[in-house]
């Protein structure tokens, strides 16, 4: 919103106030002023020029020639088109280098070979209103001719600073969308007057009033005025000058009177042309379905039953807060009117408004919620500036009347303690007194403090309880005159929080020793990464107005987000790793509140160029990623699960190369590790240069911090040498190394102190259906040295077990 | 004087069993002298091993000497054996000599390490990164724990009565209006769901399950419905802040946030607070803190020298009793951090877009 400091000017002397100061002490203390104008600067560049004479141009029929005094030595020759241009007229002179609105600048010219070193302006062309039919002819004022050369701006005195203020702190103070508002907020800062306003009607006939029934309590108060014998036509420079400092057009004086009544006081209103208007008067009602009307910017509007109408004979006049009706509206020749100042429901106005996608400066007013006592105010006030612009209209009725409100004004107690309390400052009771006096709100002595009362147009939704109260004490004595306090108190170390120690040390381990990189994504994930993941199927928590229409779905899990990532980041390397740690939404497992199951996981991925065919068994993606989840899992201080072959882990997992963790039959399994389904990868684009060995492993948060800790302990150090063993096992194919792993545990009766696999191997030697693993095994025992003959014992017991399951001792 | 040898001895290893044995007296000076000749001339350690072997071994020259001694007249016998081991020695003297020059030769060879070039570039150090979101969540978390704030955690699919009504936000209020929120709709469930516009849901809950007084932030996820550019975002983070306790004023919220940005920014940094209007905060403000990057005004300012840092205030009452706490007994203030914004402040980073959008080349940075 604009603020001209003229206009509040009328309302607060603000002597001796810069714009800067002004707009400082405004946002300390009311509202975020977001910038300040000068009006119309290029106004202090054109000046005032005398028309000394005016010749024909010997080649144009429609030019004139001027000889223009703008207080130099000499005249200034101005070629000129304007029909109106005549001697003895003082206008407005952009002279050479002046540079006006549309970044025009003045240039020497010649106009059919006639030189001309300036320009004579119209209106439109310095952007104070949209006349073009001829040259301004600068008015007369009291004091005598204008001087000559003078800047205009200071000559018509149209110096203004222009401040803008941003909507949204505004929100909640109606009581600021006009100028009186904000200077009252400037009386109380600085502690000066705010100027009585005349805000009695002026005498009303006794004629008979117009009728007006209000059936829909959307409106609370509908009041109208009827005015009889205005002259409608353009209105008076200084109230031109001061709708155009606020980014207003001047239209013509019955609507500028209109918008300037509302940006004074904020009460929107509406002025009809009463002749337009059927005889029965006014009847405010909702819309029927399938009802049409054209408002006054000439759009044909469908309307809906939620919108609320102003009708008159069975039609809609206006589309209630929002904009009037083209039939009914003021023009040239309107001198019997109606003048609407109403109370509409704020819902009812925001719906209406936003549906139709037109935000008026009505609208936006009426959203605050207007309190009822305003329309009396405004129809006042325009009925005053009206009489005084034009003493011969008349009041020929009674106001109408109608509607079902009450004034919101009240009373609030106040107690001093508890402003000192709040606000945390030394402040006596006559000091809180006086900002609140200040802010026109009333208070009295009462028990321990005050009584305040609340005017109507702060009472409805602003102030309604003390602590709104220590507020206006506040900002008024301002925040930075509190003194800065240590919050006091025993400080007591957080209660431990395991997952956030866990979620830390996964995000170390990772980030650090593990090298991956951590994403954050959106909860968002796009329907066609889900249909290319596999992950598309199973319910979702949708947005019901989402980004764009591919964009609903809440994410289940984390995983999809990390793997629409792959493709780009193997352009850029080789090796690619990922991980995140994030939430995910079931609504299948809602709770009783109804909100979905919250999932929080660990999603990695880790993607290599394909493995050589010489690789070692365990280069590749899957078990370098198993490795790093083992590690991860330890960092976070669980004991790593044990990994069984699964089948179903995930749509994205490879049909047979996954594995499942869990740690008991009791506990829940705590995630996977696979292998990419291959249709997935090539869905993804890893295919010809971008084939890659992927990898994905997810772990469940919830399962971990489930899952037994293993606190870290010490192991004294082995007093007794340890005997290496390297074994080569013959099994089956299919039989799980983990099973073989098993066996040699077992074998070594508690003495295998570590075992490494570093062999695998098929080939025609070992016949068909079999595959050998080699192990290196150290033995070790806590109580005495091993010797080679243990090591044969164990490798006997290791033998005869594995024969059992089918298996063989390469010896 | 050393003894005379009858034959010459040749330059080879295969010397002894070709010098006769019995009588044969032998000149030690020469071989000697040929010997060491070798020794000089030995290029390397083998080669030094080598004649070593050949004349102090087990069956070297010097111990075919000595076996020959027997077969000498007695009075010889002395002398031979003397020249005999003086061989030995020198020998022995000599290669140990040479064997140290070879040594230092072979340092001084390392030592002049030839066609060293130390600018060539070294090979390339793989790493992990925390995304820089994390780094500054860990950071302000440990600010704050160790003045004894909990961190929290809360749902990003929220239930509209903790996103809104319970902050003193009821349906139609105005407020809502700048909150672009996405609303929800969950399969099965009728709950009024919606993705929180704010962590500022948390209050509540955690006025709800914990005991005041009680310090506590939420960072996290929030999302608003709006089109996104360089500076606008529809998902972002944040960090709430909340204290509730006894007699909590306007001061102690200055004290506090001022406390936050001396250890966001390392440095005092100066404060205003304005009014702002928040509705689950009375009175609510807007905290700028002086531009932490210029004296003079610059783009970050928006040459103001300010720059608008969080939202805070008291809560309000209304909250304090969705939350099933007495106003009359207990107070509190709030602050909401922009976490994102943070981050694109201390990083420098020109689009907000980054932060959620997993480029490597982004996330590699960090």
């Amino acid at each position: 919103m604009f603020i001209s400091m003229k206009w509040l000017a009328r309302h607060v002397d603000l002597t001796g106030i810069t714009p800067e100061q002004l707009a400082d002490d405004l946002t300390l203390s009311t509202c975020e002023v977001e910038g300040i104008e000068r009006f119309a600067p290029h106004m202090s560049d054109v000046v005032v020029g005398h028309v000394l004479e005016r010749e024909q141009h010997p080649d144009a029929d429609k030019l004139g020639i001027c000889r223009v005094d703008v207080g130099g030595d000499e005249p200034l020759q101005i070629v000129c088109g304007a029909p109106n241009v005549a001697g003895g007229q003082r206008v407005a002179v952009a002279t050479i280098g002046t540079v006006l609105p549309g970044d025009f600048k003045i240039k020497k010219s010649k106009i059919r070979g006639v030189e001309s070193r300036g320009m004579i302006c119209s209106v439109r062309e310095l952007d104070l209103g949209d006349e073009h039919d001829g040259i301004w002819v600068l008015p007369e004022v009291s004091e005598g001719p204008l001087t000559v050369g003078q800047p205009v701006a200071a000559a018509l005195g149209m110096e203004d600073w222009v401040i803008e203020v941003d909507n949204k702190s505004l929100t909640h103070r109606p009581d600021l969308w006009g100028h009186r508002g904000i200077a009252r907020e400037l009386a109380a800062i600085y502690e000066r007057e705010l100027l009585p306003l005349d805000l009695e009607l002026p005498k009303l006939g006794d004629g008979e009033p117009v009728q007006v029934r209000v059936e829909d309590p959307a409106c609370s108060r509908y009041l109208g005025l009827a005015i009889d014998g205005a002259s409608n036509g353009a209105s008076p420079d200084w109230l031109r000058q001061l709708l155009l400092a606020v980014g207003q057009r001047p239209i013509d004086l019955l609507v500028d009177l209109s918008n300037f009544v509302m940006l004074d006081l904020g009460q929107p209103n509406h002025a009809f042309d009463r002749d337009q208007l059927a005889a029965d008067g006014i009847v405010v009602r909702k819309a029927r379905s399938g009802e049409r009307m054209t408002t006054l910017d000439g759009e044909e509007r469908e309307l809906v039953e939620s919108d609320l109408l102003i009708t008159s004979g069975g039609a809609p006049v206006a589309l209630a807060g929002v904009m009037g009706g083209e039939g009914s509206k003021v023009g040239d020749d309107t001198g019997r009117l109606l003048l609407e100042c109403a109370t509409f429901d704020a819902t009812t106005v925001r719906r209406t408004s936003a549906r139709l996608a037109h935000r008026t400066d009505s609208s936006a007013r009426f959203e605050k919620t207007l309190d009822a006592t305003l329309p009396a105010a405004a129809a006042a006030h325009f009925a005053r500036l009206l009489q005084g612009l034009q003493p011969e209209v008349s009041f020929p009725c009674a106001l109408a009347d109608a509607g079902d409100w009450a004034d919101p004004a009240r009373s609030i107690h106040l107690r001093g303690d508890v402003v000192r309390r709040d606000l945390g400052v030394e402040l006596d009771d006559a000091a809180i007194a006086s900002i609140l006096s200040r802010l026109g709100l009333t208070p009295t002595e009462a028990s321990g403090g005050f009584d305040v009362a609340i005017p109507s147009a702060r009472a409805l939704k602003d102030l309604t309880m003390e602590r709104d109260l220590v507020e206006e004490v506040g900002r008024i004595h301002r925040y930075g005159s509190v003194p800065e306090a240590p919050l006091v108190g025993a400080i007591e170390p957080p209660p431990f929080d395991r997952r956030r120690q866990m979620v830390r040390a996964v995000e170390d381990r990772l980030a650090g020793a593990a090298r991956f990189h951590q994403v954050l994504s959106y909860s968002f994930t796009p329907d066609d990464l889900l249909e290319r993941t596999g992950c598309a199927s199973g319910d979702f928590v949708r947005a019901d107005n989402p980004v764009a229409p591919d964009m609903a779905r809440i994410r289940r899990e984390v995983l999809p987000s990390l793997l629409g990532l792959v493709e780009s980041a193997r352009r850029e390397r080789d090796v690619v790793r990922l991980f995140e740690l994030g939430k995910g939404y079931r609504p299948e497992e809602a709770g009783e509140d109804g909100m979905p199951r919250e999932v929080h996981q660990l999603a990695m991925v880790l993607a290599l160029p394909p493995a050589a065919s010489d690789a070692s068994f365990d280069a590749g993606a899957f078990f370098q990623l198993r490795a790093a989840v083992d590690d991860v899992i330890s960092a976070a201080g669980v004991t790593p699960p044990a990994w069984a072959a699964a089948e179903t882990a995930h749509p994205a997992a490879h049909p047979v190369k996954q594995v499942a963790g869990s740690w008991s039959a009791e506990l829940e399994g705590c995630g996977f590790v696979a292998s990419i389904e291959p249709g997935v990868a090539r869905a993804l684009g890893l295919e010809g240069e971008l084939a890659s060995d992927v990898a994905v492993a997810v772990l469940d948060l919830g399962a971990l911090l489930a899952a037994l800790p293993s606190p870290p302990t010490y192991r004294p150090l082995p007093k007794f040498p340890m005997v290496k063993v390297d074994v080569a096992c013959v099994a089956p194919s299919e039989m799980p190394a983990a099973d073989l792993g098993a066996m040699i545990e077992k074998a070594g009766k508690g003495a295998v102190r570590d075992l490494q696999l570093f062999d695998v191997f098929r080939g025609e030697a070992l016949g068909e259906g079999k595959k050998s693993l080699a192990y290196h095994v150290v033995l070790q025992s806590d109580t005495k040295t091993l010797t080679d003959k243990d090591a044969q014992k164990f490798l006997g017991r290791l033998e005869r077990s594995l024969e059992q399951q089918g298996a063989a001792l390469r010896r | 004087m050393a003894a005379r040898c009858l034959i010459s001895i040749p330059n080879r290893p295969d010397f002894p069993r070709r010098c006769p044995g019995g009588n044969a007296v032998t000149d030690t000076t020469t071989i000697l002298a040929d010997t060491r000749a070798r020794i000089t001339a030995a290029p390397d350690v083998e080669a030094l091993r080598a004649i070593e072997r050949e004349v102090v071994g087990k069956d070297g020259i010097v111990a075919s000497l000595l076996k020959s001694i027997p077969g000498l007249p007695p009075e010889e016998r002395k002398g031979a054996g003397q020249s005999a081991n003086q061989l030995k020695q020198a020998v022995l003297a000599a290669i140990e000599e040479r064997e140290a020059s070879l040594g230092s030769a072979a340092l001084d060879a390392e030592r002049r390490a030839d066609g060293f070039d130390g600018t060539l570039p070294p090979p390339r150090v793989e790493r992990g990164t925390l995304h820089p979101v994390t780094q500054v969540t860990r950071e302000l978390e440990d600010l704050f724990t160790s003045m004894g704030y909990m961190v929290l955690d809360g749902p990003e699919v929220e239930l509209d009565d903790y996103n809104f009504e319970k902050l003193n936000i009821p349906a139609d209020h105005p407020a809502r209006d700048t909150q672009d929120t996405f609303y929800c709709s969950s399969p099965g469930s009728r709950a009024s769901l919606l993705l929180r516009t704010h962590t500022s849901p948390v209050q509540v809950r955690a006025m709800e399950r914990l005991e005041p007084p009680f310090r506590a932030i939420v960072p996290g996820k929030v999302f608003r419905q709006e089109t996104t550019d360089a500076s606008h975002e529809h998902t972002f983070h944040q960090m709430e802040g909340l204290v509730i306790d006894r007699n909590v004023s306007v001061g102690h919220l200055i004290g506090a946030m001022k406390t936050l940005l001396r250890g966001i920014f390392k440095k005092e940094i100066e404060v205003r607070l304005r009014p702002g209007y928040f509705p689950f905060v009375e009175p609510g403000f807007e905290l700028d803190a002086r531009c932490p990057f210029c004296t003079d005004g610059c783009s970050v300012c928006k040459r103001t020298t300010w720059i608008e840092l969080l939202p805070c205030g008291l809560v309000h009452p209304n909250v304090l009793k969705a939350g099933g706490l007495d106003p009359e007994e207990w107070g509190g203030f709030a602050f909401g951090l922009g976490l994102s914004r943070l981050v694109m402040l201390r990083y420098g980073i020109d689009d907000v877009r980054h932060l959620l959008g997993g480029d490597l080349r982004f996330l590699d940075q960090f």
